[in-house]
């Protein structure tokens, strides 16, 4: 008989699961609140970064232990659906003369955070090198770190390719534009209606803000700009005291600003300051900025623990997965597959998942630092 | 005498002599340990960029709350006396108390205060009964008048925010505490190390202000502690009275085997 799963949300998480449990022979339906090719979900507006080291400065070790499982899973899918939403070219931080500090602070956080081994993906770069790597950075930076092994997604086009190649499967079922309310083991109430499941799989981010105690939303604003002279091939990190920012190459000469980290559940519209900040950083990256057009803002609110650390809550007929943070794209493939084994198999990585059911519940692995 | 004699600050008992900011840690419960392991009293929250008029950052003021800690809002962001005085006022709501760490930005770059935009908002918040703890650059001349506008508390910098630098002008510092003797100094910014820390207690002033030495620490609850210790033995050194330098060596004991007088002719 086959197993039927309701996945609530249908952000990158929930469309995960989706493709992962119907290859394992589920029966899936999806609902969301929002349109499935919506720009208002905070995956949509996520940025795809898929840099398990870079994060590594200021998340807790754990982000980069399930980060690198993000690389094989992605380009595995976009191998098979969607080629060009995978991207390679790795990261490179960089600092002005005076941020230099800031460049040393990063690299020292990164080398305290990562086992020995991983320290070895770290490669210093002088301006020599910076220029191999980014012709168009003209000379502009002379110290810099290079992580080649990380990449990111075209996270627009990827989730749209998700969305199409779960329609494509007879088991599988998309609503959209749907209110559920009513979250419980095996049932949810559909408009009002009562439907029920092998397993309900919550992924609503901060819509679950009412089931999950202690989470919050930490706002973040990205800015879309289209530069034709601009010609960058990786992941760029400006360090700086106060206005660090990434710049994510897109096709047809599009580049993502962000984002701005603000605690605050707060989804309006990108403030003149924000916008300020971040187009100012990006024109000190390159000149071309200047000449570029603002395509679109992009504001929303990331679902967090106060931990920063993902969460899952697993009991029997219910999980509920939530606080990916910033690390949607990142830590989605590791997660996913924890959650099918524990859905086919009971087994528990006690490191972020809690089994509420059991009389003895495990607490959630302490959030120290090494 | 000792350091954890309580004293009184702002209308409050006090006893740790550490303000702890609550900005740029790697997450909230990073935060709360390292404010935990600090042992302050007194903790900063800012407010300006998060909306407060719709109770934008409401979860993380929460949050906070729960520390059962001091709340020192501050006007970090503004650069303006009206944007300052806004955002006190607002402060005053959220966090229901009448204290505000009055922060006006004169210089983009290195956030130097405007000196003579705070002794326009801090006089204007000192006739709205707020107890202002202006921030505030280590001048003689804007530290008087901002204490003869009714500030008992002064914030002068150590060095520019986040630059870690520690003391860079020590002699201004001193010149501060003599000619001030009766205003609660804090030392707030620039501090790296826990060395600075101590260093500022020694010259007598009566607390610390800290944030990015901690929060960007590798291990920022580990930090905590130092600077808290730091603090603790910087203000015990003070109280203690300590011996003055001089240019020669001056053995505590007498050196055995040499006559006494072999020792004097040494000099």
């Amino acid at each position: 008989m086959l197993q039927t799963v309701a996945i609530v949300g249908a952000g990158v998480m929930g469309r995960l699961l989706a493709l992962k449990l119907l290859q394992q022979g589920f029966k899936v339906s999806v609902y969301d609140r929002e349109a499935r090719h919506s720009s208002h979900t905070c995956s949509f507006v996520g940025a795809g970064m898929l840099t398990p080291y870079t994060e590594a400065e200021s998340a807790e070790p754990l982000v980069h232990e399930l980060g690198l499982e993000a690389f094989d899973c992605w380009q595995n899918l976009c191998q098979q659906f969607s080629p060009t939403s995978f991207r390679i070219g790795g990261s490179l931080i960089v600092a002005h003369p005076n941020d230099q500090a800031d460049l040393q602070r990063f690299e020292q956080n990164l080398r305290f955070n990562l086992q020995p081994e991983h320290q070895l993906a770290l490669q210093q770069v002088d301006q020599v090198a910076i220029d191999q790597l980014e012709p168009d950075l003209g000379g502009r930076f002379q110290q810099g770190v290079y992580l080649a092994a990380e990449s990111w997604l075209v996270s627009e086009t990827i989730l749209k390719a998700m969305a199409d190649e779960l329609d494509q499967n007879a088991r599988f079922s998309w609503y959209d534009n749907v209110e559920i309310s009513d979250i419980m083991p095996g049932q949810i109430s559909v408009s009002g209606k009562i439907e029920k499941f092998d397993w309900v799989l919550d992924c609503r981010g901060l819509g679950a803000k009412q089931d999950i105690p202690g989470l919050r939303g930490v706002r973040g604003e990205l800015l879309w700009l289209h530069a034709p002279e601009v010609k960058l091939n990786r992941l760029i990190r400006l360090m700086h005291p106060r206005y660090q920012i990434y710049v994510i190459p897109r096709p047809n000469d599009v580049y993502i600003i962000g984002a701005t980290q603000i605690e605050s559940e707060d989804y309006s519209d990108i403030t003149v300051r924000s916008a300020l900040e971040l187009l100012s950083a990006a024109y000190t990256v390159h000149r071309g900025f200047g000449e570029a057009s603002v395509v679109k803002t992009a504001t929303h609110c990331r679902p967090a623990m106060p931990d920063n650390l993902p969460v899952v809550i697993c009991q029997a007929g219910l999980i509920r997965v939530n606080g990916l943070f910033r690390h949607g794209y990142l830590l989605s493939p590791a997660i996913s597959s924890r959650v099918v084994e524990f859905m086919q198999a009971g087994n528990l990585d006690s490191r972020f998942m809690q089994r509420l059911d059991d009389q003895v519940a495990p607490a959630p692995a302490a959030s120290s630092r090494r | 005498m000792t350091q954890n004699t309580q004293f009184e600050v702002g209308g409050e008992e006090l006893s740790s002599r550490m303000i702890i900011g609550t900005a740029l840690y790697p997450s909230p419960d990073v935060m709360k340990q390292s404010i935990v392991a600090s042992a302050a009293d007194v903790i900063t929250v800012s407010l300006r960029r998060q909306n407060p008029a719709d109770d934008g950052g409401m979860d993380f003021w929460q949050y906070t709350k729960q520390l059962g800690k001091k709340f020192l809002p501050n006007t970090a962001g503004c650069h303006s006396v009206k944007e300052a005085i806004t955002t006190a006022q607002m402060a005053r709501e959220i966090f229901d108390t009448n204290w505000i760490k009055l922060e006006v930005i004169g210089d983009d770059y290195n956030l130097q205060p405007d000196p003579f935009a705070l002794l326009e908002a801090a006089t204007e918040l000192i006739r709205q009964d707020f107890v202002v703890f202006p921030y505030c650059t280590d001048d003689l001349v804007l530290c008087q008048k901002l204490h003869a506008a009714g500030c008992d508390i002064l914030m002068p910098w150590g060095a520019p925010i986040g630059t870690g630098k520690g003391l860079i002008n020590p002699y201004a510092l001193k010149t501060l505490r003599s000619r001030l003797p009766e205003v609660f100094l804090v030392i707030d910014a620039g501090i790296g190390l826990p060395s600075h820390a101590a260093a500022a207690m020694e010259l007598g002033f009566d607390a610390v202000m800290l944030n990015t030495a901690i929060a960007q620490a590798s291990d920022p609850v580990l930090m905590a502690g130092a600077f808290g210790k730091a603090i603790e033995a910087g203000r015990e050194a003070y109280l203690a009275g300590n011996i003055q330098p001089r240019e020669a060596a001056q053995p505590s004991s007498p050196v055995v085997g040499m006559p006494f007088w072999h020792q004097e002719e040494n000099f």
